[in-house]
């Protein structure tokens, strides 16, 4: 199945939404070609249309397009020969093209050679350039930018959003509803690109979407709360910080038992997991005892007593981890299935606990291994048999 | 039919074939003849015959008859005490067949439940004594709260005696064809700490490789199955490498199925090769003993046995 953002790309300059003065611009900047600047630069924030926009304009005048992207540009030697002969005027060629030059800001430190080619392409082309970006405003671009007409692309019209997201929907043939719509077109802040991906993967997931969608949310909040508790000095302030999470207890526990060891080392390391033990037992005794006052101990010393584990505050960017063992338990389980089946019938068998089955199974497995009989008596499945072999 | 398991070929059928326990075999038997049984309780370690005798009881009352007589639960098997309860309540509506005006229930690691699931059950017992019997077993008596002990009989079983499963294994031998050495019988009950099903079980696995059980062979197969690499996640902690003992220690705890408090058992045994010096023994013993008291107050064990990697990690650079 082919992305919708591919799918629904604007086919000419009239599909394309919301961006109506940028339209008229790019229709100027082609008819006036040869009177005026010869590239036009398209920047703005991501799924907001530059390369649709070229693509639509390449098709309304019936141009041929020239890709080119940020890998290709890496090279000097590969834009003298690929894109030089490309904008040189060949006689008998047909029709006209235009010159994409996509995600120039792509385009590292190093490759600066290749910037160098571009400009003076620029200078000789016989077909307008166009070049998208994210952010033009970096010194290295400085050149460049003086080569060129800039069109700024703003982020898209929240309503402008909404009538896409139900002109898709209507055309997939999936029903939504008021509130999903509103939900998603806030939630893609402007990107056109976010807001069709966010629809699509509604479409493979129906019910579960609005957890994901709220996942998203949550884990912004967790990042910064990690990053407060980890990295700053405690403050009484940060007593409530996950009260602000929208996550239960539990996950947060998991959210900092996965992350200790991301910021802290040595000493830190054992005092936080030690103040993440003493949680834990509280969460114990709340739950054999139902006594839910203890819940403010736990507050405290996943907060406050966390954050004062570090010796020194820390700075810089960590790149706090999804929990994984929860996954891991559970990709665990879906090797083990045969393993449990085959406990399940044993235990049954000769009266023993199946978690007993499960600590002993070592020896089960050798004792059912070498034995079709014993296979047999115990109505194995062929699927288990072959997982004893292994 | 015969079993091909030899826990179940040759799990005994008589009261006069149960070794060991002698005290409490006799006195079961008394009372099974008496034909009217009170509410039992079995309490002693895995391995020892108390499942067994529940089995021989039931089998005597009812001969022929006893498989409709009997319901075998598991507390920790079972989830919450409402399906027990519901259980019970779906068996003990109908008639006892045969002349024996009760049923038996067999509830195995009756320990395994919470004191507020015990007192349900307790309820649950006097409700159905007309009709049923309980037979619990557990590890340890003093698990069980003191109502449900005050209605039951209470036999204690012992770890069974090196005599007793000599004569065992010898029996199967025998029968199985196979030779085996003294020395070999030596290693076994060494390796099963007295658990006379682990016993049988690893004789079998043995056997399945060679008809002749040699001492070699069978420490072979104990040592393949106890929980492997305990040793690699503390060797890790030592050296500093927090993150490869924590994954170590997780990947072996999911593979092998092994709980929390096999883990503290497995670590608490290994501290004593470790090569460092006597007072970070003890010391690492000292953190050990706290994370297995915090394993039973809490209620995450892998929470538990991070913390004590931490402090390890601190060990092994010889601070604290």
């Amino acid at each position: 199945m082919s992305p919708w953002t591919e799918k629904y790309r604007p086919k000419n300059l009239e599909e394309i939404k919301g961006q109506d003065e940028a339209v008229f611009k790019i229709r100027e900047f082609l008819k006036n070609f040869g009177k005026k600047k010869n590239a036009l630069i398209l920047h703005g924030p991501p799924g907001t249309g530059k390369t649709s926009i070229a693509h639509a304009a390449a098709k309304e005048n019936n141009f041929e397009i020239f890709e080119l992207n940020a890998s290709d540009l890496r090279n000097r030697e590969k834009l003298k020969n690929i894109l030089r002969p490309a904008t040189e005027q060949m006689p008998l060629e047909k029709s006209d093209k235009i010159i994409l030059v996509d995600e120039v800001d792509g385009i590292s430190e190093y490759d600066y050679g290749g910037l160098g080619e571009l400009l003076s392409v620029i200078e000789s082309t016989s077909f307008p350039v166009i070049i998208t970006a994210n952010d033009i405003w970096d010194k290295k671009f400085s050149a460049l930018r003086k080569k060129c007409e800039m069109l700024q692309l703003k982020e898209i019209n929240v309503n402008v959003l909404k009538n896409v997201i139900l002109e898709i929907s209507a055309k997939e043939n999936i029903s939504v509803n008021d509130d999903l719509i509103n939900e998603l077109s806030a939630k893609a802040k402007g990107d056109m690109r976010a807001a069709i991906n966010d629809l699509q993967a509604l479409s493979k997931l129906k019910d579960y979407f609005s957890v994901i969608l709220d996942e998203r949310n949550k884990e912004t909040d967790i990042f910064s709360s990690l990053k407060k508790v980890f990295q700053e000095k405690p403050e009484n302030e940060m007593l409530g910080i996950f009260d602000s999470v929208n996550m239960s207890i539990d996950d947060i526990i998991l959210w900092i038992e996965e992350n200790i060891p991301a910021d802290y080392k040595g000493e830190e390391l054992a005092r936080a997991y030690d103040l993440l033990s003493k949680t834990d037992v509280f969460r114990g005794r709340i739950h054999k005892q139902q006594y839910w006052r203890f819940l403010v101990y736990e507050n405290i010393f996943l907060s406050y007593g966390i954050a004062s584990s570090k010796k020194n505050t820390k700075t810089g960017f960590t790149s706090y981890k999804k929990p994984s063992r929860i996954l891991q338990i559970w990709l665990n389980n879906q090797k083990t299935v045969h393993k449990k089946s085959i406990c399940h019938k044993y235990a049954e068998y000769v009266h023993v606990s199946h978690k007993r089955a499960m600590t002993e199974f070592p020896v089960i497995k050798l004792v059912i291994k070498s034995n079709p009989e014993i296979q047999k008596e115990l109505k194995l499945e062929e699927e288990e048999i072959e997982y004893l072999k292994i | 039919m015969v079993s091909g398991i030899w826990t179940e070929k040759y799990r005994p059928n008589k009261f006069s074939e149960v070794f060991g326990q002698d005290n409490s075999v006799k006195r079961v038997e008394a009372l099974t003849n008496s034909l009217n049984i009170p509410h039992m309780m079995f309490a002693g370690p895995a391995g020892t015959g108390k499942s067994t005798l529940a089995l021989i009881v039931v089998k005597e009352l009812y001969k022929d008859n006893w498989k409709e007589n009997y319901l075998e639960l598991n507390a920790s098997d079972e989830r919450g005490i409402n399906v027990i309860r519901e259980k019970v309540k779906n068996f003990a509506r109908t008639k006892s067949i045969g002349n024996i005006p009760f049923k038996i229930i067999f509830l195995d690691e009756a320990d395994a439940l919470t004191p507020e699931a015990q007192q349900a059950l307790r309820r649950t017992m006097e409700n159905y004594s007309s009709t049923c019997r309980f037979i619990m077993s557990c590890n340890y008596s003093s698990k069980i709260i003191d109502p449900i002990q005050s209605r039951c009989a209470i036999f204690r079983f012992k770890l069974l005696e090196k005599k007793d499963v000599e004569k065992v294994i010898i029996r199967i031998c025998e029968n199985e064809k196979l030779t085996i050495k003294p020395e070999a019988i030596e290693v076994l009950y060494e390796g099963c700490e007295g658990d006379c099903r682990r016993c049988i079980n690893i004789l079998q696995s043995t056997a399945s490789i060679a008809l002749s059980i040699t001492p070699e062979l069978v420490a072979t197969i104990i040592s393949n199955t106890k929980p492997r690499d305990i040793r690699v996640v503390l060797d890790y902690a030592i050296s500093g490498d927090f993150l490869k003992a924590k994954e170590k220690l997780l990947d072996i705890m999911l593979k092998d199925s092994i709980s929390g408090q096999d883990v503290i058992k497995a670590i608490q045994k290994e501290i004593w090769n470790l090569p460092v010096e006597p007072t970070i023994k003890v010391k690492l013993t000292e953190k050990t003993g706290e994370a297995e008291f915090r394993i039973v107050e809490g209620s995450d064990p892998f929470i538990q046995l991070q913390a004590l990697l931490a402090s390890f990690v601190l060990a092994g650079l010889g601070k604290e």
